[in-house]
């Protein structure tokens, strides 16, 4: 028994620790810095510090100056509506397409599926340039639509890719059943595999969903007026001036515009982690 | 048997349909256009139509010395990063895979770094790393960065800050996929392997990983292709400056900076190649061999 728990701390407690003190610093980091009054922010190097991880003074003055200053709460909705459209657009697609993939027999599977996943190799560096006259010519400029139909290019090849996965650990055999019952292949897909794929969909929709929220290039080069932006891009273009870092407007808007997402999946997590596992057994 | 195999063939063309028309419309313009520029002397400075080149833009940067080192740095950074994520992220996943109390709050805790924005969270970062000299630990971080920079050479220390960024995020992206895999697989499975042996390491590898085997496969390859893509975490981490160059950096730089858009396009298409060659190399291992049907 004294081995075993022994092991158990080795193997387990320890690593678990290590690994959520890695993860979280980097935000503590960040809420400190958000909360920490500027006199304490910046000092000379030379000047005493009593506190370098914690602060006695704690100060909302950036969160008010991030809300009385910028146009923050219309960022965050800009940001859910476009995550939103673009991460259900791709499920939709992805869907399909994975199922196609997964578990139909047709004579360009092997090609049309590379090709789907060609389009992630191209690397976005320099794609915003022919994508920006796509965008003008469309009058699609500086509209929630230029992200939400440029958005699906990267997530549809992965969200068929994982929906693809998935479709494959479930067994044949349910949907043999349901045809020799009568139904047609559409009808069995979508009425026997689609509610067995559930927790592949939901994890597929929260990885779209978190990549449309983070997304900052084509967000930086398509839209330009500062009430039509979304966080990412409204926090870092609105609050770093040139040189000139407002680090604690910064910390403050990184920490409030990623309350949503962390609703968002605290919704999802239980499901996430617990009630993922014996929805095959049909 | 052929009017059901037609149907299930229109099926299959049908539910394909969206997704590529979708990417057709909105990327084949963009993409045949940097195919062509790469062959190009396009810029934006030049009065006048831009002019076929051919390979010229290839055959300048094959040569070209300061490219042959980003490269390098780009391939070292891509294997590093994945290797350390994938190790980090596997051992997220089979931590978090069984039952414990707190697993709801673990869990958010190694969620949070991948579904927290990157522009934002790599700020706090560089505000970490490399604080402005007002700040009360800038001295600290400063000894850090020359310690570093003169055991292992100029631009060291911005190196380890994109590497540790980018580990940071990236694993706990693949450990909350990989637990996703695991969560997918009928949990009888780990049972049996367990009856049939009582070392947990060769039930690692002979159980879990080809079980995992698909996941794996897509964790590499997104792995792999954000690290050739980088860009934003370097130019962010780095304070625009380039300390050291990847492929990424030196492609923007050329096309907005240089205004040299053709050879720009040639220097971000050079990857794709071996890219491609790995994909399919990871598609093959995505398809499980056939199994004996009962």
């Amino acid at each position: 028994v004294i081995e075993q728990r022994w092991k158990r701390w080795v193997f387990f407690y320890i690593p678990l620790t290590l690994f959520v003190i890695g993860t979280l610093f980097p935000f503590y980091w960040m809420l400190i810095t958000a909360v920490r009054p500027d006199e304490e922010l910046y000092r000379s190097w030379r000047a005493v510090n009593n506190a370098p991880f914690w602060t006695l003074k704690p100060t909302l003055a950036h969160v008010q100056d991030l809300l009385a200053k910028t146009t923050f709460p219309r960022w965050l909705w800009n940001t859910f509506l476009i995550a939103m459209v673009s991460t259900a657009i791709s499920l939709a697609c992805g869907l399909m397409a994975g199922y196609a993939l997964a578990r139909l027999n047709f004579p360009l599977a092997g090609f049309l599926g590379t090709s789907i996943f060609v389009t992630y190799l191209v690397p976005p560096t320099l794609l915003f340039i022919p994508l920006a006259d796509i965008i003008r010519n469309f009058q699609l400029g500086n509209t929630p639509w230029a992200l939400i139909l440029t958005y699906p290019t990267f997530l549809i090849p992965f969200s068929t890719w994982l929906l693809m996965g998935y479709f494959k650990t479930i067994p044949r055999e349910l949907e043999e059943c349901a045809r020799i019952d009568g139904a047609t292949r559409f009808g069995a897909m979508v009425r026997i595999i689609f509610p067995i794929a559930v927790p592949g969909i939901l994890s597929a929709g929260i990885f779209a969903f978190t990549l449309s929220w983070n997304e900052f290039i084509y967000a930086l080069v398509f839209l330009s007026s500062p009430e039509r932006k979304t966080v990412p891009v409204g926090v870092v273009s609105e609050l770093i001036r040139g040189d000139i870092y407002f680090w604690g407007q910064l910390m403050a808007g990184a920490l409030l515009g990623s309350i949503p997402v962390a609703l968002v999946y605290s919704f999802f997590v239980e499901y996430y982690v617990a009630g993922l596992t014996g929805s095959v057994k049909g | 048997v052929t009017a059901a195999r037609r149907r299930e063939v229109q099926l299959a063309y049908a539910l394909l349909a969206p997704a590529c028309l979708l990417l057709l419309t909105v990327l084949a313009y963009p993409v045949g256009w940097e195919v062509w520029t790469s062959f190009t002397d396009l810029s934006p400075l030049k009065d006048g139509s831009s002019e076929f080149v051919g390979v010229d833009n290839y055959r300048r940067l094959l040569g070209d010395p300061v490219l042959q080192r980003a490269a390098a740095v780009t391939g070292l950074y891509a294997l590093v990063t994945t290797a350390a994520k994938l190790a980090l992220g596997v051992g997220f996943a089979l931590l978090l895979a069984r039952p414990f109390p707190g697993r709801a709050l673990v869990f958010m805790a190694i969620f949070l770094p991948w579904a927290y924005p990157a522009s934002v969270s790599v700020i706090g970062w560089y505000w970490t790393l490399s604080p402005p000299v007002t700040t009360a630990y800038s001295v600290l971080m400063g000894s850090m960065k020359h310690a570093v920079d003169s055991a292992l050479g100029g631009g060291a220390w911005a190196f380890l800050s994109v590497t540790l960024f980018n580990v940071w995020r990236g694993s706990s992206f693949i450990g909350v996929f990989l637990l996703a895999g695991i969560n997918a697989v009928p949990p009888e499975l780990f049972e049996c392997a367990l009856l049939e042996s009582r070392s947990a390491w060769r039930r690692f590898w002979l159980v879990t990983v080809p079980l995992l085997r698909p996941f794996l496969a897509l964790a590499v390859f997104l792995s792999l292709t954000t690290a050739f893509a980088d860009l934003t975490n370097v130019w962010m981490l780095t304070a625009g400056r380039i300390v050291f160059p990847v492929l990424g950096t030196q492609a923007y730089w050329l096309a907005i900076h240089g205004g040299q858009f053709g050879p720009a396009s040639a220097l971000s298409l050079l990857a794709v190649p071996g890219l491609l060659a790995v994909l399919l190399l990871l598609f093959r291992m995505f398809d499980p061999p056939e199994e004996e049907r009962a």
